[in-house]
């Protein structure tokens, strides 16, 4: 397979403009980078302020928001309102440029990995930003900055709560982060390509028929085992029940937000939910097949999966004790990674017979 | 009554062939120790030297059996201040004998009994706190209600209620600070877990040390929400005054199980009775509330082990809403019920009958499949169990000592229950079980709540069957109670009834006059609360809250 010709977002737009050279480069990249941004952070305003208490409400037999607008949705209006004009209580003795550079850090890591996400097309429009030969190795790289972000946040607060996040975060991104690549890599195995365009269009041949409906070869069937190390160690790296150790409520309180007000507060849970959304899209591109699906366009299919991946956030949030610190190391290092290196064995003896 | 009471192997000293508490025989086993001996509704009391507290409650204990001290009575008198130490058997708790330390006026000065049975050290601590007797040789003797910087003691007879409490600044201790037995180390941390702490369920403020995630040292510190339940008791005629405060204690949904605390010790001063009909109500309603209360507990264990957005929590609420509306229905209220009088209760069920029956039935006809769900959700899922099974361990004879009641000691497989011990109400005419597990941990104390929420609907039922078929003419609510009562003086009582969280008890003094003398609540939540150092040292934060959690504490209980 020769290395596939995509016509990225910024190269569209440059196209559509008519402007060319290194600065029309620059300026449609921009636009493209606007483009994309919005999207993921409009994702972000819907999920995090309207569906999260929706679907939390089907779980606990409630209603959740329906005052403001159809179906309650302009309270996204009303809370974005309510938390940019909160007071910014800085306490006294934080650590002033790590404590104010945390949420951005965090905020930024996250949306930085869309870069390189191909999220399928819309309009005849590609809404790739960029396809690097390394397009995977990029986006593990720039997610895991969440953690410098994290440990900033709980170290500069000066409160032991955010410091005890702080560390545990630290401590379950270590554990988890290794067999989130390892199992990653076993993708990048089957597929022969760092670049994300690639492993897509890998999984779009037809695995096999049974009675007329083609099953693709998306990575999660032909692997399912990948898939599900995968998606456990995902919920790791978001954060989420039943490893939400480091955010903790009934523990410590809020971990290493727990000092964080108004805009930095906004920053914060911005940051964890676009995080749970390019985890989403992360699955989504290496196990089920990216963009692909029929009838709606690419990227809607790309969007309904990485739904699907949050709402199974949401669902064990409702379902699922959070489990000891003690017993997330230990599932991380004994059962995770051995897992992750069970299966990149497998896959590579599959890899090697096979091809 | 269906399990049989258990008979001690080897028979006490103290104990006469035909079962019963033969007290000549105790005065006899603590022969020169005794001053002077005492009657007591309850028991007798024998009175001793301030010097000799330990020697006799460790006699007591050791070869009389007395190895429960339900609870610690402290008040003044005119001429002398007075500890009273309540002591029953945690096999039978029948068998009581108060143990009564009067000390001088101008030195209120009593050997500790903290030393013989660990309870007695908060009890202690309240006693100095609000009466002013001091204990010699108490680990720890310091205010645990009120702030350091009280001036004076609010239960004493010269407490001037009008002086304005002035603590300059410098004196005035920091709570926060920070107080534990560990010392400072470099490898060590304090936390304040509390007062405002989405764990504590209420203002409880728990002094932590930890080394690493590990908890090294304990300190709970109470008090945030201390109301002065006992003297606005005093304060009130015993007709009809007092019985709203119950409500207030343990203010989960467990009213009428507080009220009943009250009502018994009440009617047994006074000698009321009170018609069977309204005993069964009584039984009714006390154990809906048994049912909400430990919904409420569960549903709030859920929390502290699921996370803020647990679907059980949530799935609690919804059937407590259920209790409620029966509760609603027969006594029109939803949490402050009031529905007790001394004597009886405030009115019969709703008309129409049948309805309510009904919907009683329905409800807990309903609650197998309830409790299913429960325990699919909770005790079934093995993420659960491996959060909570042999974490908080509890060992009984730690229980015992720190006189736990209730579900936290049935937890540690302790086979206690004053509804079929000390049998009251209707419930020894009644068939069901008293649930125990040998687990001794977090696990198991959610355990026992799940299935006694079983027993008590199937009390309810047998209690529904039973007021259908009541005769209509037989109907009585209420006996005979005079408008005013007057108690004969100086006629004292220590009763207890099976409340939600354990056993919650009494003490009245009565001094001729319409309102008590000394009004002292024994809190099954204050008692169970001390054990959480046992529960969580050496254990991982997460642990911490969970012991806590399986606790069930109500804080409007444990600080009065």
């Amino acid at each position: 397979m020769g290395p596939l010709q995509v016509t990225t977002l910024p190269e569209s737009i440059g196209d559509l403009l008519g402007i060319g050279g290194p600065l029309g480069e620059f300026v449609a990249g921009i636009i493209a980078a606007a483009i994309v941004g919005t999207i993921m952070l409009g994702l972000v305003a819907v999920s995090g302020i309207w569906a999260k208490r929706k679907i939390t409400a089907a779980f606990t037999d409630r209603i959740a928001v329906n005052r403001i607008g159809p179906f309650g949705l302009f309270v996204i209006v009303a809370d974005a309102v309510r938390l940019l004009s909160k007071e910014l209580i800085v306490p006294e003795g934080v650590d002033r440029p790590a404590w104010d550079l945390a949420p951005l850090v965090l905020a930024a890591s996250a949306l930085l990995g869309f870069a390189v996400i191909p999220m399928g097309s819309l309009f005849g429009l590609n809404f790739q930003l960029a396809d690097p030969e390394i397009g995977l190795a990029f986006v593990f790289a720039v997610a895991s900055i969440a953690s410098l972000g994290l440990i900033m946040a709980g170290y500069a607060s000066n409160n032991k709560y955010s410091f005890l996040g702080g560390l545990r975060a630290v401590a379950q991104n270590l554990a988890y982060e290794i067999p989130l690549v390892l199992t990653g890599v076993s993708v990048v195995l089957f597929a022969g390509t760092l670049q994300l365009s690639e492993i897509v269009a890998a999984q779009q041949e037809t695995l096999l028929t049974i009675g007329g409906v083609a099953i693709p070869a998306w990575f999660a069937i032909v692997n399912p085992f990948a898939f599900v190390l995968f998606l456990a160690a995902n919920l790791a790296e978001v954060g989420r029940n039943p490893f939400d150790i480091p955010e903790a409520p009934t523990e410590i309180v809020a971990g290493y937000q727990t000092e964080y007000s108004s805009v930095y507060f906004v920053l914060m849970y911005l940051g964890e939910f676009v995080h749970i959304f390019l985890g989403g899209a992360i699955v989504t591109t290496l196990f089920l097949g990216g963009p692909a699906g029929p009838v709606l366009p690419g990227l809607v299919w790309f969007i309904i999966k990485m739904w699907a991946i949050f709402f199974l956030t949401q669902w064990a949030r409702s379902a699922v004790p959070r489990v000891r610190i003690d017993q997330l190391i230990e599932i991380g290092w004994k059962g995770l990674l051995v897992g992750a290196f069970a299966n990149l064995f497998l896959t590579a003896a599959i890899v090697g017979v096979i091809a | 009554m269906s399990s049989e009471t258990v008979t001690p192997e080897v028979a006490d000293v103290g104990v006469a062939a035909n079962g019963d508490l033969d007290y000549d025989a105790i005065e006899e086993l603590l022969g020169g120790y005794v001053i002077d001996r005492e009657s007591h509704v309850n028991a007798e009391g024998f009175v001793i030297r301030p010097d000799e507290v330990e020697a006799v409650l460790s006699t007591l204990k050791d070869e009389a059996g007395f190895d429960h001290c339900a609870s610690v009575s402290a008040q003044e008198y005119p001429d002398r201040y007075e500890t009273i130490y309540h002591l029953r058997k945690f096999d039978e708790p029948t068998h009581e004998v108060s143990v009564v330390v009067p000390t001088p006026r101008d030195e209120p000065v009593s050997q500790s009994g903290a030393g013989v049975f660990d309870t007695a050290e908060w009890h202690e601590r309240e006693a100095y706190d609000l009466v002013g007797v001091e204990y010699e040789n108490h680990p720890d003797l310091r205010r645990i209600l009120l702030p350091e910087t009280w001036q004076g003691h609010p239960l004493s007879l010269d407490y001037d209620q009008d002086q304005p409490q002035i603590v300059p600044l410098r004196e005035h201790a920091n709570p926060m600070e920070k107080r534990t037995d560990v010392p400072d180390q470099p490898d060590t941390m304090f936390v304040n877990i509390g007062p405002h702490h989405p764990a504590t369920h209420g203002v409880l403020h728990v002094k932590t040390v930890l080394d690493g995630e590990q908890v090294a040292d304990v300190d709970p510190d109470i008090g945030y929400l201390h109301r002065c339940e006992e003297q606005m008791c005093q304060q009130g005629t015993y007709r009809h005054q007092i019985m709203p405060y119950p409500d207030r204690w343990d203010y989960i949904s467990a009213g009428i199980l507080n009220e009943w605390a009250y009502a018994r010790a009440a009617e047994d001063l006074a000698d009321i009775d009170v018609p069977e009909y309204a005993q069964v109500l009584r039984t009714m309603g006390a154990e809906l509330c048994r049912i909400a209360a430990h919904l409420l507990a569960v549903g709030t264990f859920a929390l502290d082990i699921y996370g803020d957005f647990t679907a059980i929590f949530m799935y609690a609420i919804r059937d407590r809403e259920d209790v409620q509306n029966i509760l609603e229905d027969l006594t029109g209220q939803r949490l402050m019920f009031n529905y007790l009088r001394l004597g009886g209760v405030a009115w019969d069920v709703p008309e129409p009958r049948e309805k309510f029956f009904r919907n009683v039935r329905e409800f807990v006809d309903s609650m197998p499949g309830r409790l299913e769900e429960y325990h699919n959700l909770l005790t079934g899922n093995e993420l659960f169990q491996m959060r909570v099974v042999d974490t908080g361990i509890l060992p009984p004879e730690e229980a015992k000592s720190y006189g736990a009641t209730g579900p936290v000691a049935r937890g540690s497989g302790i086979d206690y229950d004053l509804r079929r011990d000390d049998p009251y109400g209707y419930y020894d005419e009644l068939d069901w079980d008293v649930i125990t597990d040998e687990g001794e941990d977090n696990f198991a104390r959610a355990v026992v709540r799940l299935k006694e929420m079983e027993e008590s609907a199937k009390i309810i039922e047998q209690c529904v069957d039973l007021l259908e078929d009541w005769d209509e003419e037989d109907r009585e609510i209420q006996s005979n109670v005079p408008r005013t009562l007057k108690p004969d003086p100086d006629t004292e009582i220590y009763r207890a009834v099976e409340g939600a969280k354990g056993e919650l008890g009494i003490y009245i003094r009565s001094d001729g006059t319409d309102k008590p003398a000394r009004f002292k609540i024994r809190s099954p939540c204050f008692c169970n609360l001390q054990t959480l150092p046992v529960m969580a040292e050496g254990e991982y934060v997460p642990d911490m809250i969970a012991a806590l959690g399986s606790l069930d504490i109500v804080l409007g209980e444990v600080d009065r």
